[in-house]
């Protein structure tokens, strides 16, 4: 698959299909594993970056599951297109503006991922719609062991797989959840949730922007431990919190409606008719508005726009995804232009 | 009973008060938050402030010694010393966690509430599935015995265990 068909067709997860779409987006697992072979990657020599970058590939070529994954060797790609994979969730920001041997492998609907050569030698990732966490586990959990089969990992009895840092040993597993929740920052009580959520050990940032103020209304949980559980226990302890807070989300959303159904619907009107019309946007507004219109769909006051082009507006008026669509560098203001372009384009069908 | 000033500028009156204990030893510590602050550089903002914070910076300062003995450990295998380690937070190889286990025991409580893996096995050569099997369930029995109180059980577990893992370490 080239990059250019990556930056105009959208993922899977994007779809907006899975269980509680209206505020989950999505759920991902990540697994952290180390050849045993070689030294992690701060004692990694190039030549040994190089020869775990070889093998790694050698195997997933074999391997029946990922036959047909897409291999990027990063360090042959130019960072346009690193931004590109970067934009998607398919690798980090770090792996993107390293210098040495690196890959990712992911396959058509992106759901399934390896990063090669980040924090860890291999970083396998699932990305799926909604609340999807047992679904996910156990793909990974079969990727995981077609893998085991031909590689030896670097594991102890006592403390499980071994990582480059100590937070990810034992399970190396990163579950986590992006939720919308945007009426529980109108009504404030976003803060409630940080509380309930950090009560069980579990972490919450802003997707976007930082702290409190999430930029786009989105937030993601995760867990924080990695070891003295079972990843079963693990996912379950975010199975259990994360329905509590799409209720509250709901409950704040029909509040907001019953209380206050101009305002409200004010504002999910007029981010959709600033969408609609501008002329020049930033990333920064562009989210704001989509997550206007997003919770406009949700509660039923939008009925003409599909929550998939919503999902995939979010992801394709990213910097470089508009530059791939183009098949030129632009810069922020010829940006902010195409944005809004590609916006107006995607909405009114012209 | 008078004010008990801070231990460091003897000037203020002292608002943070903390009792250490490291390896029986009891020792308490009043600071005013001026010092305490400017110590170990550890910022008082209100919303962030966490006792948890303060005490690991406390006890990292008092235990230099320890930190300092621990410095000079490098690993035969890839070279990494733990004050490379503590300053970049990034382990260089697996037996890192075998030539710094003094060091990470502790770090591993503090981070996860625990230090024995839980879940999944490498489905590996078959001699070590079994082993790893047999342990992983021999631990889930301990914790299950130490819940419901059988206290008895849990000590046979624990045997069991000890003599399992020793054998592992001879053959490693």
């Amino acid at each position: 698959m080239q990059m250019r068909d990556l930056a105009s067709s959208p993922g899977e997860w994007l779809k907006g299909t899975g269980p509680q779409s209206e505020v989950v987006i999505s759920s991902r697992i990540r697994l952290a594993r180390n050849l045993i072979q070689f030294p992690f990657l701060s004692r990694a020599t190039e030549e040994q970056k190089q020869r775990v970058l070889d093998i790694t590939h050698g195997h997933l070529a074999a391997i029946d599951m990922t036959k047909g994954l897409t291999f990027v060797n990063l360090s042959e790609t130019d960072p346009l297109d690193r931004s590109l994979l970067v934009e998607r969730h398919l690798i980090s920001r770090e792996l993107a503006d390293g210098d040495w041997p690196r890959a990712v492998a992911f396959g058509q609907t992106e759901t399934m991922s390896v990063m090669i050569n980040e924090e860890d030698h291999l970083r396998t990732q699932v990305l799926r719609s909604g609340l999807e966490l047992t679904d996910a586990w156990h793909q990974i959990d079969q990727l995981d062991d077609a893998l085991e089969e031909r590689l030896d990992f670097a594991f102890s009895a006592q403390l499980g797989y071994l990582t480059a840092c100590p937070t990810n040993v034992g399970t190396g597993i990163r579950v986590s959840v992006m939720l919308h929740l945007p009426a529980l920052v109108i009504t404030r009580e976003i803060e409630k949730v940080f509380q309930a959520v950090s009560k069980v050990n579990l972490a919450v940032r802003g997707l976007y922007g930082e702290g409190t103020q999430a930029s786009g209304d989105f937030y993601q949980i995760s867990n924080q431990r990695t070891l003295g559980k079972s990843e079963m226990q693990i996912i379950e302890n975010i199975e259990s919190v994360v329905p509590r807070i799409v209720e509250y989300e709901k409950i704040a959303r029909t509040k907001l409606l019953a209380e206050n159904r101009p305002t409200l619907e004010d504002r999910v009107w007029r981010a959709y008719g600033q969408l609609r019309s501008a002329r020049t946007i930033s990333s920064e507004e562009t989210m704001h508005l989509l997550s206007a219109v997003r919770m406009g769909i949700n509660i039923g006051l939008i009925n003409d726009l599909a929550m998939a082009t919503v999902n995939q507006l979010f992801i394709h008026t990213q910097p470089a995804h508009l530059q791939e669509l183009r098949g030129e560098a632009l810069d922020a203001d010829e940006r902010n232009v195409e944005r809004a372009s590609y916006i107006r384009s995607m909405l009114n069908g012209t | 009973m008078p004010p008990i000033l801070c231990q460091i500028c003897k000037k203020n009156v002292a608002t943070v008060h903390l009792t250490e204990i490291i390896k029986d030893k009891k020792r308490e510590i009043h600071l005013c938050e001026e010092c305490a602050g400017k110590q170990k550089g550890v910022a008082f903002k209100s919303h962030q402030f966490s006792i948890s914070d303060l005490l690991s910076g406390l006890v990292n300062s008092q235990a230099a010694q320890e930190i300092a003995k621990m410095s000079q450990i490098k690993c035969p295998i890839c070279g990494l010393s733990y004050l490379d380690f503590r300053q970049h937070g990034r382990l260089g190889c697996g037996t890192d966690y075998t030539v710094f286990k003094e060091g990470l025991m502790p770090l591993l409580e503090k981070i996860h509430g625990g230090t024995e893996h839980m879940g999944k096995i490498p489905t590996s050569s078959g001699e070590a599935r079994e082993m790893s099997k047999e342990l992983l369930e021999l631990r889930q029995a301990l914790k299950r015995a130490v819940e419901t109180e059988d206290y008895e059980a849990a000590a046979k577990f624990r045997d069991q265990i000890q003599a399992l893992e020793e054998g592992r370490n001879a053959d490693a």
